[in-house]
């Protein structure tokens, strides 16, 4: 096995070490909290299902569609949370709300429109910051081309210089052995 | 006698001439305009065949006559029409000349050959100091010369009334009895030979064809010039004393005045004998002979010398310079008082001769000599080991033989590199055979004190200087030092010079190599340049004003610099140039221009000279390149636009300081560097946004769920707001 074989398998254990460690915490936490507060993570429990869900499918860079599935679901919980907190802090009263289809059918439609935004919403901004990055793109082609015409072709040696740095290092890297 | 010189003065006809000798091997005879020859002059009685060699001498060029009279210092006129052929030097021609101050007074000028070195520094004492019994020299200067197209140095003489005393002897025997030879010939040039001695001014022109009758009844008798070409350059050999004949005429060296009373010594020969007893003889065999009998021997030994002049020829024609006689001696003899004889010395006899080149030879001097002529068999001698045996055994000498051991067996080691060829061993054997003689290599020979105008005259006959740089590779002339014998202090002098010679021969750059040691050793010579081929650029002063006259002739592409004009700038002009030189020299066009621009702005500046229209166009034009250094564009146009107003000032020094101003310069240099590290981030940002490898609307994509998620957390942040506000009321 070569170098980097074994570095990306080091980095896949630490990564699952810290994870187990992780879950740890969070098991620890949330049994206290269960403890203490058992009525109310009963409700975000089952109100926050679609997020939980949400965050095991999620494959987007920095858990995008957790963030927004979970922030409008937690719109849709909150205002149950604050019943139970101001009428009758029970389990019983707990299981009652999150028995209630009329509340769950609150609690997931929340969610469900968080997805919706999340499906429809990406969409329409990366429309613009495509359109925005071409006309950023475009401004310092036209100061280069500025400098250019001021300061003559040589503007750009150090540009040149780096890529010229560039091909060579890639050249020089070491090429993978035949295994055959 | 005296009747037979005076018969002869009143029929003289001055364009008679006698048999001219072959022409030495490196001399140089004037340009002519036209190859078509001189017309005849008028005839003349046919010369007695004395054997008495003149130099050659070099006709006027023919249709000068159409050409407008050159004006020397606004007082001169020299009319190209009025050709004198009876008063030509053998590399001058002589014109008629008129004075505007004194228009009765008679004069003629000598035009040298141009590129041939004169005497300059000489013409300048001999016209500051009157001395008696020489040509006297009115006035000299370099003046353009329509007849051949360029400017030439002009020498102004008194005119001699009576013309040559060779010319005297016209169709009788060029004699003088040994009661009429004192009065008639040594008391009219001693007070002259005096004199040049106080002023440390050898002649080296004494020979018969250059003494002349200032006045029509041929009473005054004088030296004729000695100016117009190097010391000893125009003498046939026999005049010269042996080490010194031995030497072509350009390298014979300054001499001294024990050298002019050789050669009165030989005139005196042949005015008392009516000829020359050894005309039979070629150059080569006179040597031989006179290195091997000594000069009086050679030339007395078979004839009849009065017992009077025994003495005295004895001592002027001795071939030792320490034993030959000066002028006090001179002076006591010719003022009746003895002088104690000289004690014959009779040179070493080898036991047996060594034979060499067709004939046997007993003396090292003359095996020098004939080696220097045939080097292929010399160095097969030398190599055989022959010479250095014959030295040892026969001649009893073994500090020679072991130089010419030493020698053999460097080349050896050398073989097949330069420094071991035949030449270059035949050279070093020659110094030691002969330490006392001409250096020899490659048919280059020359005393050491004569070096700068052998190096001056074999430029211009080839145009080059390989040889005397294959000297100066070969480190020759420190072998010549260090084989000497006896290392007095004029000779450690020399050493030094050719050491700093040698220094600055090794280096390329524009301003040194040969062209400066060219200049080093002959400070009078004009500037060579090709450039400045029609002006006669003698000092440093007016080398900026004919550069400006000749910008209006040469092509606006080539630059006014080269290694002549550097060479001579950098021996001349007196401020240090070294950073300027260096800048010349650099491969980089741009470089190279903007260090010629600081040169010629410093002398202008230094000099003081103004208006230089001419130059300042020529170098305008040329400094694209150099304006091409700076970065910026506008700059540049900047730059561009001012020039023209520059040229129109004719001023280097502005025209520099807009080239090379150090503020803009270093401000250009900034803002360069500023503008590559703000295109550099605008190309890193751009790459960050189009690069290789990179999704644009991944990155779109990402950037939107990011945004969406911001937005939903914003959202919900606010709703519960909302919603605990709505709960609390």
């Amino acid at each position: 096995m070569n170098d980097p074989d074994l570095q990306s398998q080091l980095e896949a254990d630490h990564r699952r070490r810290r994870g187990r460690s992780n879950l740890t915490w969070i098991l620890l936490i949330l049994t206290f909290f269960l403890v203490i507060a058992a009525p109310t993570m009963i409700v975000f429990f089952f109100g926050l299902l679609p997020t939980l869900v949400a965050y095991i499918i999620d494959r987007s860079k920095g858990k995008t569609a957790t963030f927004c599935v979970g922030g409008i679901n937690f719109v849709g919980v909150f205002p149950y949370i604050i019943t139970l907190w101001t009428e009758r802090n029970t389990i019983d009263a707990a299981m009652a709300i999150v028995s209630d289809l009329f509340v769950m059918l609150v609690m997931y439609s929340s969610a469900a429109f968080g997805w919706l935004l999340f499906l429809a919403m990406p969409t329409v901004v990366s429309s613009f910051v495509l359109v925005l990055q071409q006309r950023k793109v475009a401004q310092l082609r036209t100061e280069q081309k500025q400098l250019i015409e001021e300061w003559g072709p040589e503007v750009a040696a150090l540009v040149e210089m780096h890529h010229m740095d560039e091909l060579e290092a890639s050249l020089s890297e070491p090429t993978m052995p035949d295994a055959s | 006698m005296a009747e037979d010189l005076d018969q002869a003065e009143e029929t003289v006809e001055p364009d008679s001439e006698t048999s001219p000798p072959p022409p030495a091997e490196d001399n140089v005879v004037a340009p002519t305009a036209s190859p078509t020859p001189t017309p005849a002059p008028a005839p003349t009685p046919a010369p007695i065949s004395n054997g008495i060699p003149e130099p050659e001498r070099t006709p006027a060029p023919a249709g000068a006559e159409q050409h407008p009279p050159a004006t020397l210092k606004n007082r001169y006129l020299i009319f190209p029409a009025m050709p004198l052929p009876n008063l030509d030097s053998p590399t001058a021609t002589a014109y008629g000349v008129e004075d505007r101050r004194e228009p009765g007074r008679k004069l003629f000028a000598l035009v040298c050959t141009p590129g041939l070195p004169t005497r300059t520094q000489d013409m300048k004492d001999l016209r500051n100091h009157t001395v008696h019994g020489l040509l006297p020299l009115v006035d000299f200067g370099a003046v353009p010369w329509s007849p051949l197209n360029q400017s030439c140095m002009m020498v102004i003489f008194d005119r001699p009334l009576g013309g040559r005393l060779m010319d005297s002897f016209a169709g009788q025997q060029v004699m003088i009895s040994e009661y009429e030879l004192g009065r008639r010939i040594i008391e009219p040039l001693l007070p002259a030979l005096l004199e040049l001695a106080a002023m440390s001014l050898p002649h080296r022109g004494l020979r018969l064809d250059n003494l002349y009758f200032m006045d029509k009844d041929h009473r005054e008798l004088v030296l004729g010039e000695c100016v117009t070409a190097s010391p000893g350059y125009d003498q046939p050999a026999i005049y010269e004393p042996l080490e010194r004949a031995m030497a072509m005429p350009s390298g014979r060296g300054v001499g001294a005045t024990c050298d002019d009373l050789y050669a009165l010594g030989m005139m005196m020969v042949f005015l008392l004998l009516g000829r020359n007893p050894v005309a039979k003889l070629s150059d080569d065999e006179l040597i031989a002979a006179k290195a091997e009998s000594g000069t009086y021997q050679t030339l007395c030994g078979n004839e009849r010398i009065p017992m009077q002049l025994i003495e005295p020829l004895r001592g002027l024609l001795s071939d030792d310079p320490r034993e030959r006689w000066n002028l006090e001696a001179l002076e006591l003899w010719h003022s009746g008082q003895k002088k104690t004889p000289i004690q014959r010395r009779p040179a070493t006899k080898p036991k047996g001769p060594l034979k060499f080149a067709g004939r046997d030879h007993v003396t090292p001097r003359t095996i020098a000599h004939t080696f220097s002529k045939n080097v292929s068999e010399a160095a097969k001698l030398i190599r055989s080991g022959k010479l250095e045996l014959w030295l040892r055994q026969s001649l009893g000498d073994p500090h020679m033989a072991e130089g010419i051991l030493a020698t053999a067996t460097v080349s050896k080691v050398k073989e097949g590199a330069p420094g071991g060829s035949d030449d270059v061993l035949v050279s070093k054997a020659c110094m030691y055979l002969d330490p006392h003689g001409p250096i020899h290599f490659k048919n280059f020979s020359f005393m050491p004190d004569g070096f700068g105008s052998a190096l001056a005259v074999e430029y211009l006959r080839k145009g080059n200087f390989q040889i005397p740089a294959e000297l100066f590779a070969q480190d020759l002339l420190g072998h010549w030092f260090s084989s000497q014998p006896e290392k007095h202090a004029d000779l450690a002098i020399l050493d030094k010079t050719f050491q700093t010679l040698t220094g600055l021969a090794k280096i390329t750059d524009m301003g040194y190599g040969l062209e400066r040691c060219l200049y080093q050793l002959n400070r009078t010579l004009p500037c060579q340049s090709e450039i400045l081929q029609q002006a006669y650029v003698d000092h440093i002063e007016d080398i900026l004003p004919a550069l400006d006259a000749a910008a209006d002739n040469m092509e606006t592409r080539s630059r006014p610099m080269d290694k002549h004009i550097a060479a001579y700038i950098a021996t001349h002009f007196k401020y240090d140039i070294q950073p300027h030189l260096k800048a010349l020299s650099d491969p980089k066009e741009e470089t190279s221009l903007i260090g010629m621009l600081s040169l010629f702005a410093l002398m202008q500046w230094r000099m003081k000279r103004e208006n230089l229209f001419g130059l300042s166009s020529w170098l305008g034009g040329l400094l694209q390149p150099a304006i091409g250094t700076y970065h910026s564009r506008s700059t540049r146009r900047t730059i561009e636009q001012e020039i023209p107003a520059l040229v129109r000032q004719g001023s280097l020094p502005e025209l520099f300081d807009l080239i090379d101003n150090a503020e803009r310069r270093h401000s250009d240099t900034s803002a360069f560097e500023e503008a590559q590290t703000a295109f550099e981030i605008a190309e890193t940002e751009i790459l960050g946004i189009t690069g290789e490898g990179v999704d644009q609307e991944q990155m779109a994509l990402e950037a939107g769920e990011k945004t969406t998620a911001i937005f939903s957390i914003v959202l919900s942040m606010i709703a519960i707001s909302i919603i605990i506000f709505v709960k609390t009321l």
